[in-house]
């Protein structure tokens, strides 16, 4: 389970990004954050791993306070936690297989990661994942040329080598046309059913959310304006949450 | 289980010829297997490097060793290892395993640095020992003559300590130790004003007397290189517009016969491109003589041919959709080529030009070396002086002036080929009407000045020397006898370690100094940022001066030889490279590293996964192309005493051996085409 206490994020530059966010998600949950651009949605899911330092508030995985680990700690934490990005954020010039293999990297020892060197295990485990995500043909490929649909699927391969508990997505779909959308959404829910897996994803569209999450939240300037079912986002709440000005549009 | 071990026997098998046909005709497996690159490589590599080391043993007893009675070279020893990683790599290949080249490529470095460091007679004991004389020279170079101090009586130079004690005086009313001026050097590189013999046109407007004396401006070697170098660009660019379509492929091939004008005009251009505009000057003062008119043909030559390629490539990338859109209009050929073609051309052709007149006043300083005129000439007189001190003054003013060409040329460059403003939405108000007109005046104006005082005379173009014809002759009566085919080999294989070596140096040290020049390390903040302004500063200063003309300080610290051309070319390497690798680290993408620190990697372990590959190959590629420039530049660095082919080249023209040069010249047409080819497709490879 993940809990966050009055999480608030003020940036150097003085932007409050965060403010006094509180919420919980159950093991197994489908996890929507919402928000309009600039409402901190990237800063909440980070703040999560500690890719960003949170100004005060707490964050509790399976009870352990993520907030207060250091060092090698929070390298174990995050080992646990997955996390796909919208620009995918992979290493272009590399292989798919290296890229993939860097997921691996909070499990093995320094030493001979440093020199590319693998077990057969994870080799192994590297195969099945890009298998999962239909990949497997293009291992040796550099990843540069695979279209932006199939870089996607290596970064979900990436974050399955952590074998996580939680996996954060953030935007994973927003770089992506609307039928490659649904296909990597699909991974996500597959792997959310099937494994088990409590997915924590931001997204932009309400269809999206609709269709796929268990359960949402909406952020708004900072600060936490729904939570609940996906459903219960009428046109009262998604005008609060997207401002007067805003129209349904639909995908698909 | 079964299925795996069903296909286990074949696989064996497999995996047992590949070894086999590896150990026979090496890379010949991994060619058959897919990997053409690898295969390839590895097939050209084991004779080339087995030449290399039979060379450095035989002529270079590079790495003697006896056992028994019998002496060979240990090279052969990593020369055999890395034959036999080549069968290594066919079998893991041939078991579908990933091979990692890290050991063949480490033996392959063996053999190339151990030969490199012996024939390039490194002595690094020489710069300890020597290391007084490097002090003085030093000292001399940051105390430039630039004021001159009269003291009793006696001129004496005034450099920082003396002008700061003169400032000091006379800031508090003290009595100076004596009147200042310019100095003679500083008025030798800029001009003086004196009394010279009236032009003729101040005697065509009345002005002036016939044979009489008027004051004018005599311009001094810096603004004389620098008409060179304005001259130059012009006359090439003139040139390279016609000879650019011959050279274009989309439009020879529709001309009957243009196929054969194509191949012909691309490989000259490649010909005449392959040869250093200082080499070039040695040919030309045979025709025209010394002097500034010789460097400026010199440069048009070369500089002729690289914008033609250039050119010609623009035209062959032409989109032809504008083409398609105006001649659908119902426009004809001209009203095309005005409305659809000029105007995808232009933008590119200025921004050639542009750079090209950067490297062209480059080369301006040099070409002086061997063809006189310029900053080039007054060094080389200095030098013979041994006046350190003048020939600092020279450096500094070249400094000067080429890192502001290059600041002009790329902020013109950068603003061309941004977006351009599209010239009916411009309203042209009289102001800028008439800032134009002015702005074309002084063009023309400048354009007559460099005209004059770079000596061009067309005479002298049509009444070459009398020998011009025999010379020419004996030239390309290319001596291809053993005496000279022994040598020459020998110091081309000099000259390409030495640039080896120099791109090493250069590159390790200018590594730390890259990370400290990048505007996302150090540029950010208020703390760093004078950093990242100094090392940029001086990356700059240091790739603004060319590599012979700081050969003379090496030359005065080590001695005369390759040893010292090698440093002079990993100075200006370091300029180069640290410039080009601050910009690779410039372009890191930040995102793999969060996806990697978000996996729960170590920081080691970020740097090896999200960093190092983004890296890698820009900085890989940029050494190739630094060591594919090197060469270039080592073919002349012994002009200025720093040993190798330019060495050689300078004899032979010396004493009158023209086929001797003219084998000279074939070989470095031959060795930097081939390079240039070699580095371009390795680093389309690459990156
Ligand atoms: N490194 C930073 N320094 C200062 N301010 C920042 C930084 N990163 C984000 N912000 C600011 O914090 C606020 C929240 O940004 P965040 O990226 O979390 O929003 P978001 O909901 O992910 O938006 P988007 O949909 O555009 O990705 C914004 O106002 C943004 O400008
Ligand atoms: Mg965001």
């Amino acid at each position: 389970m993940l809990r966050v206490e009055n999480l608030t994020k003020v940036y150097p530059n003085g932007t409050q990004a965060l403010k006094n966010v509180s919420f919980e998600v159950a093991d197994g949950e489908f996890l929507a954050v919402i928000g309009l651009s600039g409402s901190g949605k990237s800063t909440l899911l980070r703040c999560i791993n500690r890719l960003i330092e949170p100004t005060s508030g707490k964050i509790y995985w399976d009870d352990t306070d993520v907030t207060a680990a250091k060092g090698p700690e929070i390298r174990k934490i995050r080992r646990q936690i997955g996390m796909v990005f919208q620009q995918f954020n992979l290493v272009k010039r590399a292989s798919v297989y290296t890229n993939v293999m860097s997921g691996r990297l909070g499990y093995v020892d320094t030493f001979p990661s440093l020199l590319h060197v693998f077990s057969a295990q994870d080799r192994a485990r590297a195969l099945a994942n890009l298998d999962q995500v239909g990949l497997s043909e293009k291992i040796h490929v550099r990843v540069d040329s695979l279209s932006g649909g199939q870089q996607q699927r290596v970064g979900i391969a990436r974050a399955l080598m952590q074998e996580p508990k939680l996996m954060l997505a953030d935007e994973p779909v927003a770089s992506l046309d609307p039928v490659l959308a649904h296909s990597i959404l699909k991974y996500l829910e597959q792997l959310n059913k099937e494994r088990g897996i409590t997915v924590l994803c931001s997204l932009h569209f309400l269809d999206l959310v609709h269709r796929y999450a268990t359960r949402a939240i909406a952020l708004k300037d900072g600060e936490l304006v729904f939570k609940g079912l996906p459903q219960e986002i009428d046109d009262a709440q998604f005008k609060s949450i997207y401002g007067q000005e805003a129209e349904r549009v639909s995908i698909i | 289980m079964t299925a795996s071990e069903h296909t286990l026997a074949p696989q064996r098998n497999r995996t047992l010829f590949f070894s086999l046909l590896a150990l026979v005709i090496p890379g010949s497996s991994q060619f058959l297997m897919g990997r053409r690159w690898r295969g390839a490589l590895l097939f050209l590599s084991i004779p080339v490097l087995g030449y290399i080391v039979y060379w450095a043993q035989s002529y270079q007893k590079v790495g003697l060793v006896t056992i028994g009675s019998w002496t060979t070279s240990w090279l052969w020893a990593p020369l055999a290892l890395f034959w036999i990683w080549n069968v290594f790599d066919a079998r893991r290949l041939g078991n579908g395993q990933e091979s990692n080249s890290f050991l063949g490529l480490l033996l392959v470095l063996v053999i190339l640095y151990v030969v490199a460091w012996n024939v390039t007679q490194i002595k690094p004991e020489r710069l300890v020992t020597r290391f007084n004389d490097a002090k003085s020279v030093a000292t001399n170079l940051v105390n430039p003559d630039v004021i001159t101090i009269t003291i009793n009586g006696e001129d004496r130079i005034c450099a920082w300590q003396c002008m700061s004690e003169y400032i000091s005086d006379t800031l508090a009313g003290r009595p100076t130790q004596g009147p200042i001026r310019a100095s003679k050097t500083l008025l030798d590189i800029i001009g003086r004003v004196e009394q010279v013999k009236a032009p003729a046109w101040e005697v065509k407007l009345g002005l002036a007397q016939s044979g009489g004396q008027v004051t004018g401006f005599v311009a001094g070697s810096l603004i004389e290189t620098i008409a060179m170098g304005l001259m130059a660009t012009i006359f090439s660019t003139i040139l390279a517009i016609p000879v650019s379509f011959l050279a274009a492929h989309n439009i020879m091939s529709r001309v009957p016969g243009g196929n054969v004008v194509y191949y012909i005009t691309r490989t000259l251009l490649n010909i005449v491109r392959a040869v250093d505009p200082v080499v070039w000057g040695l040919l030309i003062i045979v025709w025209v003589g010394l002097g500034s008119f010789a460097g400026v043909i010199a440069l048009t030559i070369h500089s002729l041919a690289a914008l033609a390629k250039l050119f010609s490539e623009e035209i062959e990338h032409i989109d032809p959709g504008p083409v398609e859109a105006v001649t659908a209009s119902g426009a004809n050929l001209i009203q095309t080529l005005r409305y659809a073609v000029v105007p995808q051309i232009t933008p590119p052709f200025l921004a050639y030009t542009l750079l090209r007149w950067d490297i062209n006043m480059r080369a301006a300083t040099v070409v002086g070396f061997v063809a006189g005129g310029g900053i080039g000439f007054f060094v080389v007189e200095t030098i013979r002086m041994g006046g350190y001190q003048l020939y600092a003054t020279a450096l500094w003013s070249v400094a000067v002036v080429i890192i502001l060409v290059d600041a002009i040329s790329s902020t013109w460059r950068a603003r061309i080929l941004a977006d351009q403003p599209s010239e009916p939405e411009k309203r042209r108000s009289t102001w800028v009407k008439i800032r134009t007109a002015f702005l074309v005046l002084l063009g023309v104006l400048a354009f007559i000045y460099c005209w004059n005082i770079s000596e061009i005379s067309i005479k002298d173009l049509f009444a070459p020397a009398p020998t011009l014809g025999s010379i020419l002759h004996d030239f390309v009566t290319i001596d291809l006898g053993p005496k000279t085919l022994g040598p020459v080999v020998q110091q081309m294989l000099i000259t390409i370690f030495q640039a080896m070596l120099a791109t090493t140096l250069g590159a390790i040290i200018a590594l730390p100094f890259s990370f400290l020049a990048a505007r996302n390390l150090t540029g950010r903040s208020k703390l760093s940022v004078w950093i990242f302004y100094l090392t940029r500063g001086l990356f700059n200063v240091l790739r603004s001066i060319e590599a012979l003309l700081y050969a003379a300080i090496f030359v005065f610290w080590v001695g005369i030889g390759p040893f010292a051309g090698m440093m002079a070319l990993a100075v200006t390497t370091f300029g180069l490279i640290g410039k080009l690798f601050s910009e690779a680290i410039e372009e890191i993408d930040p995102g793999p590293i969060e996806a990697v620190t978000a996996t729960g990697a170590s920081p080691l372990q970020v740097i090896n996964y999200a960093i190092l590959p983004q890296i890698v190959p820009p900085f890989t590629s940029y050494l190739i192309y630094q060591w594919d420039i090197n060469v270039r530049m080592a073919t002349i660095i012994g002009f200025a005493g720093g040993g190798g082919i330019g060495l050689m080249l300078n004899t032979f023209f010396g004493l009158l051996q023209y086929h001797k040069a003219g084998t000279v010249v074939l070989f470095i047409v031959v060795v930097v085409a081939l390079m240039d080819f070699a580095s371009a497709k390795l680093r389309q490879v690459l990156v």
